[in-house]
C-alpha cells in the first residue's frame, strides 16, 4: 500500500509541475527528492533483515476483471533496487538541470518519465506494464525534440520509432500469452504471476512451439532494443548525444534499466523455456556489444558520444550474465552471475549519471565537448576533473568502486559457461580501460589549452551533488551487500 | 445460437416492427419541414439547431426501441443490437458536420441541412438492411447527398473535388450494380441471408465487383485516389464527415456483404482482403510520409486506417464463424467508434488555421498560442498512431488481440510495422506544433468555435482508453452480424 501511495503521489506531483509556472524547477526538485526519501524509507522497512528480497504482497485492484485486467502492484528484490536507482537518477537529472531554456514543461516531462519508470517496475499486470513501457517514450520524445541539440527533429523521431517497434513486439508476445493461457486454465488473465508460468509455457499442447518461439522473440526484441544490444543500438548514440544533459542522465540511468528489468524480471522467471541456442545467441550478442562498442567508443572525438558507446558497452555485460547464468548448472555460480548482472544495471546507471553530470558542468563552463578541444583543464577545474576521473575509473571497473563489483562477479561466473570466449570479454575490459584513461589524459591533464580562455570551477552546490553521487558509488563498491543481498535473495528465489 | 427460431413472422410482430420506422420517418419529415422553412430566410444557426435536435431525437427513438432480433419484410431489414450500435456510431459522425459546417456556409443553409438529414436516413436504412438492393439504393442516396455536400462551397476547388468524387463514385456504383447482378444470377436472390452457399464463377465475379464497388466508397488501395483529392478539396467539416460517416458505413456494409452474403467463399474473401489491407496500410503510410499538406496527410492516414479496419474481414474470412470471429468483429466495432472521434476531430483541427490548404508548417507554434488545443490535437494524432492513454491504443490492442487469436501472426506483424511507420508522420505534425517557431503571425483561428470540437474529441479519446469493458459487451453484440444466417 505504501508503495502505491508513493506511485500515485509521484504521478500527481508530475502533473502538478506543469501548472507551477516559474516555480516548477524548485517544485520538481523538491518532489523528486521527496520521492527518493520515501522510496528509500520503504525499502529499508520492507527489505531489511536476512533473506529479504523475495516477493512482497501484491496489491490488486479490479480494473476490468472480466478481461483479466487488474491494476496490480508488487515489489520484489529486483524491483526495489531498480526503483531506488530510478528515483536517484531522476533526482540527479533534475538537480543538475539549471539552464534558462528549460521551461516548466521540461520539469514536468522529466517527472512524467520517472512516473513511467515507476509504473513499469511496479506493474504486476502485463497490460499496465506495456502501457507504462510505451508511455515512457512520449515525454522523452518531447524532451529530446524540444530541448535537444542539433538534429533534434530527426533524432527524437528515430528514438521514438525505434523503441516503439520494439515495444509493439512485446505487445504481440503479451497477447500471445494471453490468448493461449485461456486454453490452459479457462480464465482470461493478464497477471504476470499467472502468465509467467513455466509449466504452461513449456507445455506444447497448451502453447504450441511456434507460438512459444514467437513470444520469446517478441520479448527479446523489445528488451534488446532497450538495453541496447548490438544490432539494435543505432538509436542510442544519437539520442544520448542529442538529448540535453539531464535527459541523457535519465536515458543512460533510467531508460536502459528497462531492458535489464525486462530480462531479469520477465524473462528470468520463465528461463526454463529459453532454448540453449537462443541463450548462446544472446551471449554472442552480448560479447559483440561489449567489444564492438568498446572499439567504437575508442574512436569517438566527442566525449558525450564516447560515453554513450561506453554505456552501451557496459550493458553488454548484462546480456551475457543473463544468458550465461541460465546456462550454468551450478546454482551458487548462477546466483553470483545473475546477481552481478542486476548489480551491473544499478552500478552502470549511477556511474553514467555521475559522468554525464560532470561532463555537463564541464561543457557548461568551457563550451567544449570535443576531447581534443579540452586539455589540461585540471589546472582550472580541479573539482570537476577529479569527479570526471572518478567516474571514468568507476566505469572502467576499478576495484573499490561500484562498477568493479558487477563486472567482477559476472566475469567470475561466466567463465565456467563460456570458456575461452572469456578472452573477448577481458579484451573489451582492457580496451574500455585504455580509452577511458587515454581520454582522461588528453582532456583533463597535460598542458593547459590556452584557447579555452577563463573558465571557472564548479560551484558548491554542484560539488555537493557530484560528491554525493561519488559517495554512493564508493559505498556500493566497498559494501555491495547493501543491495547485493536483496538481489541475490531475489535471484535465489527464482533459480 | 439458433436465433432464427426466435424470429417469428406473425402479423403482430409486423405491426410491432413499424415502430422501427418512426425515427427514419421523423428525420424525413423534419428535413422537408426545413426545406419549407427555407422561404422565410431564417438564420442558419436555427437550421443547425433544428438538425441537431432532430438527430438527437431520432437517436433517442432508436435507443428506446426494443432490441429484439426483429426482421422486417423477407430478411431485408434487421433491427438488433449490432445494427443499432453502428447506427449510433453513424449518428455521432453526423454531429461532426452539423455545427462545424456553419463557418463556411454562405447561402441556402436549409438545403445543406436537409441534405444532411436525407443522407442520414440513407445511412440508417443501409445500416439496417440485409438486402443487397436496399443496401444499394440507400447507399446511393448517401452518395448523392454527399456529392451535394462536397460541392456546396462556391469555390472552384470545392467544385473540382465534388466532380472528382462524383465521377469516381459513379464508377463505383456501376461496379456495384454489376456485382449485384452477378450475385443475383448465382443465388437467385438479393437477400444476403440466403442459405445458398455456392462457389460458382458468377459468385466470384460478384465478389470481385462488389469489392471494387464498395472499395471505392471505403477508399482502400487501389481505389483511394479520389478520396485524397476529395478530402483535400472540400470544407473541413464535410471532409470530417466523409472520412468518418461514409467510411464507417462502407465498412459495415463490407462486413455484411462479405461475411454474411459470401459465407461460402470465405477462402477468397480472406485472400482478397489480406492483399488489399496490406497494400492499403503500406502504400498509404509510405505515401503519407512525403506529404507536406496536412489535409492530404490526414486523407492518406484515413486510407491506412481503412486498411486496419478491413483486417477484420480478412481475419473472419480465415477463421470462419466462431468465437474468434466475434472477437474480431467486436474489435472492428470498437475501432469504428474510436475512429470517428480521432478522424473527425483531426479533420476539424484544420479549422484552426485560416488558410485554404493547410500545410504542416502552418501549425507550427500552435502550442505557444494555445497549449490546450495543441495538446488535444496531439492526443488525436497519438490516437491514430496507437500510443497508450488514447482510445486508439485500446482499439489497436483489440485488433491485434483478435489477429493473434486467429493465428494470423504475420498479419499482426505487418500491421504493427505499419503503425510504427505511421508514427513518423503523425509525430512530425506534433513536432511542428510544439517546437517550431510560428512562421507567420496571427494566422490561427482560435475561436471557441474551432477549438471546441478538437478539445472535446481529445477528451473523448482519452476517456475511450479506459473502456476496456466495452469489448466484452461488443463481443456479445457481434454475433448479431450473423444473426440471420441460416443454420448457424
Amino acid at each position: 500500500m505504501f508503495i502505491l501511495a508513493i506511485f500515485i503521489l509521484l504521478i500527481l506531483l508530475s502533473f502538478a509541475t506543469f501548472f507551477m509556472g516559474s516555480r516548477a524547477e524548485k517544485f520538481a526538485k523538491v518532489s523528486s527528492a521527496l520521492i527518493v526519501i520515501l522510496t528509500v524509507t520503504y525499502a529499508l522497512i520492507r527489505f531489511s533483515g536476512p533473506g529479504a528480497g523475495g516477493f512482497t504482497s501484491e496489491n490488486t485492484y479490479a480494473f476490468a476483471s472480466g478481461l483479466g485486467i487488474y491494476f496490480s502492484i508488487g515489489v520484489d528484490g529486483l524491483t526495489v533496487s531498480l526503483l531506488i536507482l530510478s528515483s536517484i537518477i531522476s533526482l540527479i537529472a533534475l538537480l543538475i538541470a539549471n539552464r534558462k531554456e528549460y521551461t516548466t514543461s521540461f520539469y514536468g516531462l522529466m517527472l512524467l518519465t520517472e512516473s513511467g519508470l515507476f509504473g513499469i517496475l511496479l506493474s504486476r499486470n502485463f497490460l499496465f506494464f506495456y502501457i507504462f513501457w510505451e508511455i515512457v517514450l512520449v515525454p522523452m520524445y518531447f524532451i529530446i525534440g524540444r530541448f535537444g541539440g542539433e538534429r533534434k527533429d530527426t533524432v527524437s523521431l528515430k528514438f521514438f520509432v525505434y523503441t516503439h517497434i520494439g515495444s509493439v513486439f512485446i505487445l504481440l508476445s503479451i497477447l500471445t500469452l494471453f490468448s493461449y493461457y485461456y486454453s490452459y486454465s479457462g480464465v482470461f488473465t493478464l497477471q504476470m504471476s499467472s502468465l509467467l508460468n513455466a509449466s504452461f509455457i513449456n507445455n506444447s499442447s497448451y502453447l504450441p512451439l511456434f507460438w512459444k518461439d514467437f513470444m520469446l522473440f517478441g520479448f527479446l526484441l523489445g528488451f534488446l532494443v532497450k538495453l541496447p544490444s548490438f544490432p539494435l543500438h543505432s538509436w542510442l548514440p544519437d539520442s544520448y548525444t542529442t538529448a540535453p544533459y539531464p535527459a541523457t542522465v535519465m536515458l543512460a540511468g533510467g531508460l536502459s534499466l528497462m531492458g535489464g528489468y525486462g530480462l531479469f524480471g520477465i524473462m528470468l522467471p520463465i528461463y526454463s523455456s529459453i532454448s540453449p541456442i537462443v541463450l548462446w545467441a544472446l551471449i554472442a550478442l552480448g560479447i559483440i556489444s561489449l567489444v564492438y562498442f568498446a572499439f567504437t567508443a575508442m574512436f569517438q572525438m566527442n566525449m558525450k558520444r564516447m560515453m554513450a558507446y561506453a554505456s552501451a558497452s557496459a550493458m553488454g555485460f548484462v546480456t551475457i550474465s543473463f544468458a550465461a547464468g541460465i546456462l550454468d548448472s551450478t546454482s551458487s555460480i548462477k546466483s553470483i552471475e545473475l546477481s552481478g548482472g542486476i548489480f551491473q544495471i544499478v552500478a552502470h546507471g549511477i556511474i553514467m549519471a555521475l559522468i554525464f553530470s560532470t561532463l555537463y558542468f564541464i561543457t557548461e563552463n568551457t563550451g567544449k565537448e570535443n576531447i581534443y578541444q579540452m586539455g589540461g583543464i585540471h589546472r582550472e577545474m580541479p573539482w570537476l576533473s577529479s569527479f570526471l576521473l572518478a567516474g571514468f575509473l568507476a566505469s572502467l571497473g576499478l576495484p573499490g568502486l561500484a562498477g568493479f563489483i558487477g563486472e567482477f562477479s559476472i566475469v567470475v561466473g561466466i567463465f565456467q559457461t563460456i570458456g575461452w570466449l572469456i578472452f573477448f570479454v577481458i579484451l573489451a575490459m582492457i580496451i574500455t580501460a585504455s580509452y577511458h584513461i587515454w581520454t582522461a589524459q588528453r582532456s583533463l591533464y597535460g598542458a593547459y589549452n590556452e584557447n579555452l580562455g577563463k573558465v571557472s570551477d564548479a560551484s558548491r552546490k554542484e560539488i555537493a551533488i557530484l560528491a554525493s553521487v561519488t559517495l554512493i558509488i564508493f559505498v556500493l563498491g566497498v559494501y555491495p551487500n547493501l543491495i547485493f543481498g536483496i538481489i541475490s535473495a531475489y535471484v535465489g528465489g527464482i533459480i | 445460437m439458433n436465433i432464427l427460431s426466435s424470429i417469428t413472422f406473425t402479423l403482430h410482430a409486423a405491426t410491432q416492427a413499424s415502430v422501427y420506422y418512426y425515427p427514419l420517418i421523423f428525420l424525413g419529415v423534419v428535413a422537408f419541414a426545413m426545406l419549407a422553412l427555407g422561404i422565410r430566410g431564417i438564420d442558419k444557426k436555427v437550421y443547425a439547431g433544428i438538425t441537431f435536435a432532430a438527430v438527437l431525437i431520432s437517436m433517442i427513438m432508436i435507443l428506446l426501441n426494443p432490441y429484439d432480433e426483429i426482421v422486417i419484410g423477407n430478411n431485408s431489414l434487421l433491427f438488433n443490437r449490432f445494427t443499432i450500435f453502428f447506427v449510433i456510431v453513424l449518428i455521432i459522425s453526423v454531429l461532426y458536420i452539423i455545427f462545424p459546417a456553419l463557418r463556411g456556409l454562405k447561402s441556402k443553409p436549409e438545403i445543406f441541412y436537409a441534405t444532411i438529414l436525407f443522407v442520414l436516413i440513407g445511412m440508417l436504412v443501409s445500416a439496417f438492411s440485409y438486402n443487397l438492393i436496399i443496401i444499394f439504393v440507400a447507399f446511393e442516396a448517401v452518395s448523392l447527398g454527399t456529392y451535394v455536400l462536397a460541392g456546396y462551397g462556391k469555390q472552384k476547388r470545392h467544385l473540382e473535388a465534388s466532380a472528382k468524387y462524383f465521377f469516381t463514385g459513379t464508377i463505383g456504383t456501376a461496379f456495384t450494380v454489376f456485382g449485384l447482378s452477378f450475385f443475383y444470377t448465382a443465388t437467385g436472390t438479393f437477400s444476403l441471408t440466403s442459405e445458398v452457399v455456392s462457389s460458382s464463377p458468377a459468385m466470384l465475379i460478384a465478389l470481385i465487383f462488389l469489392l471494387i464497388g464498395f472499395g471505392f466508397k471505403l477508399a482502400i488501395f487501389p481505389m483511394h485516389q479520389w478520396a485524397i483529392d476529395a478530402y483535400d478539396g472540400t470544407e473541413n467539416s464535410v471532409s470530417a464527415f466523409l472520412s468518418t460517416g461514409t467510411k464507417i458505413l462502407a465498412f459495415m456494409i463490407l462486413l455484411k456483404i462479405f461475411l454474411v452474403g459470401f459465407s461460402g467463399d470465405y477462402h477468397y474473401v480472406f485472400y482478397l482482403f489480406v492483399i488489399l489491407s496490406v497494400f492499403s496500410m503500406t502504400y498509404a503510410n509510405l505515401a503519407a510520409l512525403s506529404q507536406n499538406n496536412l489535409k492530404r496527410l490526414l486523407a492518406y492516414s484515413s486510407v491506412a486506417q481503412a486498411g486496419y479496419l478491413i483486417l477484420v474481414v480478412a481475419l473472419v474470412g480465415d477463421t470462419g464463424i466462431g468465437n474468434v470471429a466475434y472477437v474480431a468483429v467486436a474489435a472492428g466495432m470498437f475501432y469504428s467508434l474510436v475512429y470517428i472521434f480521432m478522424k473527425g476531430g483531426s479533420f476539424l483541427a484544420m479549422n484552426l488555421v485560416n488558410k485554404e490548404s493547410v500545410s504542416i508548417s502552418d501549425v507550427s507554434g500552435l502550442a505557444r498560442k494555445s497549449p490546450v488545443t495543441a495538446l488535444s490535437f496531439a492526443i488525436l494524432l497519438m490516437g491514430l498512431a496507437g500510443i497508450p492513454f488514447t482510445g486508439g491504443f485500446t482499439a489497436k490492442y483489440y485488433l491485434f488481440l483478435s489477429l493473434i487469436e486467429g493465428n494470423l501472426w504475420w498479419l499482426a506483424v505487418i500491421a504493427i510495422l505499419n503503425s510504427a511507420i505511421s508514427v513518423f508522420y503523425y509525430f512530425r505534425v506534433i513536432m511542428f506544433m510544439f517546437w517550431k517557431e510560428p512562421t507567420t503571425e496571427s494566422n490561427f483561428n482560435l475561436t471557441p468555435y474551432s477549438k471546441a470540437p478538437v478539445i472535446v474529441s481529445a477528451v473523448i479519446m482519452v476517456a475511450l482508453f479506459f473502456f476496456f469493458y466495452l469489448l466484452p459487451t461488443l463481443n456479445g453484440i457481434a454475433p448479431g452480424l450473423f444473426a440471420t444466417m441460416g443454420g448457424i
